[in-house]
């Protein structure tokens, strides 16, 4: 899969930033190692108004970096580059982390580490039947609404 | 049965909820019926429920907002004078296509309001009136419930049982058995059992906002529109009406409407039925101007619009500590708590709301704050606040009832259109005082449940935007025509072969969701019009 909106460093900083939105967690990498931001990538190409946000969140990550690239920070330094641009802005940054959580929560292997087995159908699920005795106490409260 | 040189009878505006209810019931009756809907029919493959990222349909091909999902057949509308967004679908079906099927009748009270509580205005007619028609309706759509409901009129016994009880229902009686409030099984427009033609009872998969792969969901397009169209009505889709079309004399002679080329078209009947819901019916008679309606069709009265009343919603969810599996089964459909529903002033307010307690979403929705209202931190607490949120949450939604204002309405944007040039509508809307201390009063409760329940969060969003999924009180009913656009059959005050029946015609809203009613006025309206056609239509 090649990107068509994002750069290969806007794809290499992204995926830096996934790791920190969403860490490693278990035997799941984070979501940037998981390749979110390529599924992200493909977001952006589908909803041309996702790209204003995104890469504008992406450019304020570069920018608060300042000197040191993103890169070469440690997670507690990139958390800090992240929570200065949630701050200052946060609709931006808000729609990047929503479109991480995009692409990480829509993978099956993520979705079975939730213990979930598959989409909803065509299995759906059995639940237990309803039990009508559990409503005798209401039935016992005797006419509740006005005639009119 | 009208002139042979009319292409039908009746020409209804808008496939939905009530102008499909409307097609089955005059085509029964002989009627040359044809319904133009701008909308397509939704196919079985553009359901999302069979992939994995399923949730992102909310978002994306599903979103209940047309501005956001932005089909084709979508019309823009411009909200940026409401807290509260208007919702639909416009599609055969209507916005029934992905909702959540909650269907419980109004009570009789709701009709009475200015008699019983003094404000608003009495509808004209009843209850007991309409009963017939809740009856004939349930019985066309299938429902899942369980008569006896001490909150409500004895009705008819529901078509198929009430749905699954669960982890979850166990986890809601906790906290309703120690308050000892009232709560009954909810009826669904949604089959537990088999009903109905190429249809499936439901198999609780979940995620029914984003529509129904296998016709469980008692949607229009499954439920009356086959048996429309095998009695013979012409449904012409891809068809976006412009305007109502007049006579000199000021009646009603059809409509003119774009086709799916694009050429604009007209199409000729002796009666008029405006089932465009409660932004699009407003929208389409104040765009029909003439020189007997300066100001829009059946609007001398200046009402056609005013009057727009929403269920302003708060979600109210509760966090457990066990496992309650909210994102199994039926997202909406579960139970009622009509504990606060009738008046008691010594609440500070009139009139009143319930609690319809429901279920939840999967991870996806949990993770961006779906209907909890709050994403789940990012950062290394993700993963513990995602799994402690993550099937362990229910979620109430606090619907009360709103009062008709006049100051609440649809007008025509003075610059934005569609993509055919027709004006889109601006929808101006506060919410009311009333309502205010109601919904105070109300998102309280809704904790007081949950606390007594044993969650161990609670979260609030305290007024949703995307909350608009109700359309009413547009083009109201009622006695006077001063008050009111048209009388208790739908017929306009000041165009007889004008008809109205979608969700516009509520005079007032109650607090509980309208299909069922706006279904069952349908009905009423239609049967009234198939007995009288020859008269409403010379
Ligand atoms: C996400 C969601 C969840 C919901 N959940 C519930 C629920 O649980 N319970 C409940 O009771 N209600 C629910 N509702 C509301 C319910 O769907 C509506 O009350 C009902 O469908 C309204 O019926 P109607 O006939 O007034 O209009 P609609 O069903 O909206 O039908 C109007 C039709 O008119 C067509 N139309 C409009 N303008 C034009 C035009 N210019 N030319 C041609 N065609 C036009 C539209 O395309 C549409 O098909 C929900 C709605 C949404 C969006």
């Amino acid at each position: 899969m090649t990107a068509h909106i994002l750069t290969p460093e806007e794809l290499a900083l992204l995926t830096l930033v996934q790791d920190e939105l969403v860490p490693a967690y278990g035997d799941l990498p984070g979501a940037g190692t998981l390749g979110g931001a390529l599924t992200v990538d493909a977001y952006l190409a589908e909803r041309p108004w996702l790209r204003r946000p995104v890469l504008t969140a992406l450019r304020a990550v570069e920018a608060a970096a300042g000197e040191t690239p993103f890169a070469e920070l440690d997670s507690g330094g990139r958390v800090g580059i992240l929570r200065r641009v949630e701050g200052e802005d946060p609709e931006a940054f808000t729609e990047l982390v929503k479109q991480t959580y995009n692409a990480y929560y829509t993978r099956p292997d993520v979705q079975a580490s939730l213990g979930i087995d598959g989409p909803p159908q065509p299995l759906g699920f059995e639940l237990p039947a309803f039990d009508e005795s559990r409503l005798a106490r209401v039935q016992a409260m005797g006419k509740l609404w006005r005639d009119a | 049965m009208a002139a042979p040189e009319l292409d039908s009878d009746v020409l209804i505006v808008g496939s939905g909820a009530s102008g499909a209810a409307a097609a089955w019931s005059l085509s029964r009756r002989g009627l040359r019926v044809t319904c133009l809907e701008q909308g397509r029919w939704v196919e079985p493959s553009d359901y999302a429920h069979s992939r994995p990222d399923y949730e992102l349909a909310r978002q994306t091909s599903f979103a209940k907002d047309p501005n956001v999902r932005g089909w084709a057949e979508d019309y823009p509308i411009n909200n940026s004078g409401t807290p509260i967004y208007p919702l639909m679908v416009n599609a055969v079906g209507g916005s029934t296509v992905h909702w959540s099927g909650h269907f419980p009748r109004m009570r009789p009270s709701d009709f009475r309001v200015r008699t019983l509580d003094g404000v608003a205005d009495d509808w004209p007619f009843t209850y007991w009136d309409l009963e017939p028609y809740y009856d004939l309706n349930d019985s066309m759509v299938g429902v899942s419930g369980l008569a006896g409901d001490p909150g409500n009129p004895p009705r008819s016994p529901r078509q198929t049982p009430p749905l699954a009880f669960d982890a979850g229902c166990e986890a809601y009686l906790r906290g309703l058995e120690k308050l000892g409030w009232h709560w009954w099984p909810c009826d669904n427009a949604l089959i537990s059992e088999p009903f109905g033609e190429n249809r499936s009872p439901c198999n609780c998969c979940g995620p029914c906002d984003i529509g129904c792969p296998i016709g469980a969901m008692s949607s229009a397009h499954v439920t009356y529109w086959p048996k429309a169209l095998s009695q013979g009505v012409q449904l012409i889709t891809h068809a976006r009406v412009e305007q109502i079309t007049v006579d000199r004399a000021g009646r009603a002679t059809g409509a003119l409407y774009y086709d799916d080329q694009g050429v604009r078209r007209s199409q000729t009947a002796g009666v008029v039925v405006m089932a465009a819901n409660g932004v699009g019916t407003p929208r389409l008679l104040l765009n029909s101007t003439s020189a007997r309606f300066p100001n829009g069709l059946a609007n001398d009265s200046g009402i056609v619009g005013a009057y727009l009343m929403f269920h302003p919603v708060a979600f109210v969810s509760g966090v457990f500590e066990e496992v309650v599996n909210g994102q199994r089964g039926p997202i909406g459909g579960l139970m009622n708590c009509q504990e606060f529903y009738e008046t008691d002033l010594a609440r500070g307010f009139v009139r009143g709301f319930e609690l319809q307690l429901s279920r939840s979403v999967g991870p996806l929705s949990v993770a961006n704050g779906g209907i909890l209202g709050h994403p789940v931190p990012w950062g290394s607490e993700h993963h513990e606040a995602l799994r402690s949120r993550y099937a362990h949450t229910m979620t109430t939604s606090v619907m009360l009832e709103d009062l008709p204002e006049p100051e609440n309405r649809v007008t025509l944007d003075p610059g934005l259109t569609d993509a055919h040039g027709i004006p889109a509508p601006r929808v101006e809307y506060r919410v009311g005082e009333n309502t205010q201390r109601m919904l105070e009063f109300s998102i309280a409760r809704a904790r007081e449940l949950f606390e007594a329940a044993g969650a161990v969060e609670i979260l609030v969003d305290p007024l949703v935007q995307e909350s608009g999924w109700h359309l009413m009180g547009t083009c109201r009913m009622g006695d006077d025509p001063e008050r009111s656009v048209i009388n208790g059959w739908g017929q306009a005050h000041e165009c007889p072969n004008l008809f109205v029946i979608d969700g516009s015609t509520f005079t007032t809203s109650a607090a509980v969701n309208p299909t069922s009613t706006i279904q069952a006025v349908a009905l009423r309206c239609a049967d009234w019009l198939g007995k009288n056609y020859r008269a409403v239509a010379a």
